[in-house]
């Protein structure tokens, strides 16, 4: 229980957490103390003085430490002489506030004069009229006209670019500074700041390339005027004209809400579109922010190049063909094939597509095979037992908590990931990041192990050594619920602990997260590495609770769910190594990713291929089937802290495409399945009925929302900003094995074979959040931010083969030959080509290949 | 004795000058305040007035107008400032001609004129678009988009005077 303090608000009394800010105590009692500058998630600066109050404190007799009395018998209040502003107070006990008197209003009136005298009036035109703080503020406590003079306002530049994405007006910037607190306190990139003093100040953009965050967009939010707006929405509606419809990012494991401001527009036909998406709250997911990726990658779902209508392949050639000829062929070819064919479900698919991608699989024999790409992670037993506790706050962590890290470039992977474990550590949440290479995490933390490609797996193990030589292992459950434990302490025995000191911040700390990632690991390695981190926290006790436990960092938006339905990726292993005549692919492809798959399809018989584009998987389809994206259809994902959420219906169909679910439910019926069912909350019914982890899990219970801290939209736009309320539900995250005290828990000794590394330099692919992939490439508005093709190598290797940084090379692994530039920047490993997946078209080598680098001479 | 009234009255009136006019062919003179089709206006200089801020169609109690707006840049410029209507279109099917919309407008660009023949043998018709409702160049001036220095027009609204 935290402390409570007593405090006086106009004149009411109120409990409220001691030493919290002012101006959130109030908000928590509904009480409006209007802020520019302050921001409920950072720290006060006093700059803007909106939030000035009268600010006393009750007097208390310091002998009997009781409140001296006035005559009347109400308590003696020491009022400050003048007026304080309330967002750089914390109350405590005693603390009295007065919000509304004559002289308050006075003061505020005043202020919002002053911040009027330079500002334009541009309301028609802004962004931002319509849900603008400022505009909000004067009307509730702004002068109805100004003692300033119109001709001495300064007139400054309005269409500034920082960066691509984001445009500044310097003259509706109120100088707040919310903007640059946001880049330098809370993502930590110095990529804005103040130019200049006075009335010549401004924002400028001093990181080059221009404003070099991958989380700007959420500064558009926060900015209580419109000085910062999206190039993005640029003029795209008025706000009171759309239409919020929540949605969840599909981009990548976070699960990020967001809420998809929809429009009808003439130039889409008349049907609705996504005019711009912004962050929803959900304070146990992405709190009130989102990435760049999240926010402007939405432009996949109305590309003209998307596939509208079911074709066929004849002779060659692709024959436009209506869906029930679709069904019908496929159907007769399921029934040919039967057993030999196979099913592989991509990480955008939703939990009813897979279900009844799983339904249809089931027609055609009594054990499909059930395959999920991207078949880089595993551990869906793993997650099951010791994945992350329920209602696990990210933004809560603090001095208590070790969070580690490992095999994941956490910021390319999962932004909002990263960005709440750099707050985390702020906070003084000890972070370990271990991975092969630098990446961005290790600003954040002392604690940084570098081992081998090929060593994840030792690492943990030698960590969960240290536990049981520091004693550190939970007697309780190890005694009561652990099975397997006397064999892990037989492989355990012996093991190195070349990391000691970043064992002990882990095994110090009272709650452990660790965060796995599969960067540089097999897919055989990587299971082991699940295992591994399951043997750490089980016998070190941080599983079950809140603020403990394993997330893993999935490869997808959707692939938590699509193992939790039955799929796995050791399927896929087995489908490209024993190929089926037949392959049904939803929403994968693999053929991009990988050049083995890519040559198994190509020899397989038939190829049934659900995709939003032509893919190169697509490419080799015999019939494809038109799938709706996110934006037009509904559905749930379960994200990697395995949260089942939901998101609606935003945008107008686009051309006979079709969801998913409905497309396989048609085809199952062709083969005597069941009649289809009418709608995904039907699919999902019968998800709740038949998957034990997802009984409570019906479209009601997910959309359930409850009141959250900070109040954001709606009429406390000053407050929190532009974040959408939740309006589409917190979603319902499933609990753990080891959350019920009678489930027991498995650890075996994790393998730590090393697979083998061919050649002088090999490679290793790496995962980029702006990447070309299928669904990021039709963004335009991102392009400049996509790299173009590279690899990077370590500077001896660089050294030995005479190439620069910069220079072109030409890179032969295997079938593969690429030509692209090389990076030499002190990130890969010496013997390491680091190879970014999807930057350029084509597959990836597979881990490890021998590869050869040869400079192009000029 | 009534009915001698009536008959008065009757012949008194047939003998006036009759108020008919034989529309269509011949047209009444409305009054200065008569509300009647919109128009939307320009600038002397040529440059369209709207900014396309959709402030009618927020005032518009019969959801009549429907508003797309865009960026200006200087290579293609519609009005000044840095927004202009891409699409404007008001259905007269809808309209009530209150007049609201002229009231919101911030640059007087959308005003309700003389003209009050309004019939259709289609539906669309009655949906004016941008391209019917918008007054032509004023004579000499040339027709937007203009291709301009930077710098020239970058405020939407008219600086504003002291209202004093
Ligand atoms: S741009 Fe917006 S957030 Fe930044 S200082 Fe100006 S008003 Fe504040
Ligand atoms: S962090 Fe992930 S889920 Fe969130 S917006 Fe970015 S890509 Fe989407
Ligand atoms: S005159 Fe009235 S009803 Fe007609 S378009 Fe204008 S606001 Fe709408
Ligand atoms: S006519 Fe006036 S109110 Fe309507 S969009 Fe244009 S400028 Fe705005
Ligand atoms: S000074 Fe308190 S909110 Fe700005």
């Amino acid at each position: 229980m935290t402390k409570t303090a007593t405090i006086m608000i106009d004149d009411q009394t109120y409990q409220v957490p001691d030493g919290i800010n002012l101006v959130d105590a109030a908000k928590l009692h509904g009480i409006t103390i209007p802020v520019f500058c302050y921001h409920p998630k950072m720290e006060s600066v006093g700059m803007c003085r909106m939030c000035l109050v009268e600010l006393g404190s009750i007097s208390v007799n310091r002998d009997t430490g009781e409140p001296d009395l006035n005559d009347d018998g109400s308590p003696v209040v020491r009022w400050f002489p003048k007026l304080q502003t309330a967002c750089t107070q914390t109350v405590r006990d005693g603390t009295v506030v007065r919000t509304s008197t004559a002289q308050v209003l006075e003061a505020r009136d005043n202020i919002l004069e002053f911040i009027l005298t330079s500002h334009p009036l541009d309301c028609p035109i802004c962004d931002k009229g319509g849900e603008c703080p400022l505009q909000n503020l004067t009307m509730a406590y702004g002068p109805g006209r100004s003692n300033f003079i119109y001709d001495d306002k300064l007139h400054l530049d309005k269409h500034v670019p920082l960066g691509e994405l984001i445009y500044l007006d310097r003259e509706r910037c109120i100088q707040c500074a919310r903007c640059t607190r946001f880049c330098d306190e809370l993502v930590g990139d110095d990529v804005l700041a103040f130019h200049e003093r006075g009335r010549s100040l401004q924002i400028v953009t001093i990181s080059d390339p221009p404003f070099d965050t991958k989380f700007s967009g959420n500064t558009t939010d926060i900015c209580p005027v419109g000085a910062l707006t999206t190039a993005d929405f640029r003029f795209g509606a008025r706000p009171w004209e759309l239409d919020e419809v929540p949605t969840i990012c599909p981009h990548c494991p976070v699960g990020c809400n967001l809420s998809a401001s929809t429009r009808i527009d003439r130039d889409f036909g008349g049907k609705k579109m996504i005019k711009r998406i912004m962050p929803r709250q959900n304070e146990l997911v992405n709190e009130i922010w989102t990435c760049d990726k999240g926010r402007f990658g939405h432009h996949h779902s109305r590309a003209a190049d998307r596939l509208q209508h079911p074709m066929m392949r004849q002779g060659g050639e692709w024959v436009k063909i209506d869906w029930a000829t679709a069904y019908h062929q496929i159907a007769s070819k399921l029934k040919k094939y039967a057993d030999s064919a196979g099913f592989l479900a991509g990480p955008t698919l939703s939990n009813e597509d897979l279900w009844e991608l799983r339904q249809l699989a089931e027609l055609t024999g009594d054990t499909p095979r059930l395959g999920v790409w991207p078949a880089a992670m595993t551990g869906a037993g793993v997650v099951a037992q010791v994945g992350i506790g329920v209602n696990t706050r990210l933004q809560d962590v603090g001095p208590e908590t070790a969070i580690l890290v490992i095999a994941s470039d956490l910021e390319e992977e999962a932004p909002i990931w990263w960005l709440q474990i750099k707050q985390a550590a702020d906070r003084g949440a000890a972070v370990v990041v271990a991975n092969a290479r630098e990446t961005k995490l290790d600003r954040v933390t002392h604690t940084v192990v570098h081992y081998d490609y090929g060593d994840a797996v030792a690492v943990l193990n030698s960590f969960a050594a240290r536990a049981r030589s520091r004693r550190k292992t939970s007697k309780a459950l190890l005694d009561n619920r652990v099975d397997g434990y006397d064999d892990l302490a037989a492989g355990l025995k012996g093991t190195r602990v070349p990391f000691a000191d970043a064992a002990d911040v882990l095994l110090d700390a009272e709650n452990v997260i660790v965060f796995a990632g599969a960067e540089g690991l097999t897919l055989d390695q990587h299971r082991e590495l699940m295992q591994a981190a399951a043997n750490l926290l089980i016998i070190t006790g941080h599983v079950g609770r809140q603020n403990n436990g394993l997330v893993p960092v999935w490869p997808g938006a959707n692939v938590q769910g699509a193992l939790d339905i039955g799929f796995s990726p050791e399927t896929t292993a087995s489908l490209i190594d024993e190929p089926p005549a037949m392959w049904f692919i939803g929403g994968a492809d693999p053929a991009a990713d990988d050049s083995q798959a890519a040559h198994v399809l190509a020899n397989a018989e038939f190829v049934v291929v659900g995709a939003q584009f032509m893919t190169a998987t697509a490419a080799q389809a015999d019939i494809i089937l038109p799938r709706q994206s996110f934006a037009e259809r509904e559905g749930t994902y379960t994200n990697g802290m395995r949260r089942v959420q939901r998101f609606y219906a935003a945008q107008g169909p686009v051309g006979d495409a079709l969801p998913d679910w409905t497309i396989y439910a048609q085809i199952g019926a062709r083969l005597k399945g069941p009649k289809p069912p009418v709608s995904a909350a039907a699919v999902m019914r019968a998800i709740t009925q038949h998957v034990p982890r997802y009984a409570g899990m019906g479209y009601s219970s997910l959309a359930h929302v409850e009141a959250q801290f900070p109040d954001v939209g709606g009429d406390d736009l000053y407050y929190g900003g532009t974040a959408y309320a939740n309006h589409g539900g917190l979603g319902v995250q499933w609990a753990t094995d080891a959350e019920d005290d009678s489930a027991r828990l498995v650890v075996r000794p994790a393998q730590i074979e090393k697979p083998e590394k061919s050649g002088d330099l090999c490679i290793v692919p790496v995962r980029l959040l702006y990447d070309r992939g299928p669904l990021f490439e039709p963004s335009d508005i991102m392009h400049q931010r996509v790299p173009e093709p590279y690899l990077e190598l370590n500077s001896q290797d660089a050294a030995h083969l005479s190439i620069a940084d910069g220079d072109r090379v030409m890179v032969t692994a295997g079938e593969i030959q690429i030509e692209t530039a090389a990076r030499v920047n002190g990130h890969a490993p010496e013997g390491v080509v680091l190879w970014p997946r999807r930057l350029a078209h084509g597959p990836a080598p597979a881990l490890f290949s021998a590869c050869s680098v040869q400079k192009i001479e000029e | 004795m009534n009915l001698i009234n009536g008959f008065a009255t009757t012949i008194k009136h047939l003998l006036e000058r009759p108020v008919t006019v034989q529309y269509p062919e011949q047209e009444r003179a409305v009054r200065e305040r008569f509300k009647g089709r919109h128009a939307l206006k320009r600038y002397d200089n040529g440059l369209e007035k709207c900014i396309g801020c959709s402030l009618c169609a927020a005032a518009c109690p019969a959801d009549a107008i429907w508003v797309e707006a865009a960026e200006n840049t200087d290579e293609e410029r519609y009005s000044p400032g840095e927004r202009y209507a891409k699409t404007y279109e008001i259905n007269m099917l809808r309209c009530i001609f209150c007049g609201y919309c002229e009231d919101a407008c911030p640059t007087e660009a959308i005003v309700l004129e003389h003209k009050y023949r309004l019939s259709f043998h289609d539906r669309r018709d009655a949906i004016y678009t941008k391209e019917r409702l918008l007054d032509p160049p004023p004579a000499g001036a040339p027709d937007t988009p203009w291709v301009t220095e930077p710098g020239t027009f970058d405020r939407a609204i008219p600086i504003m005077q002291d209202p004093d």
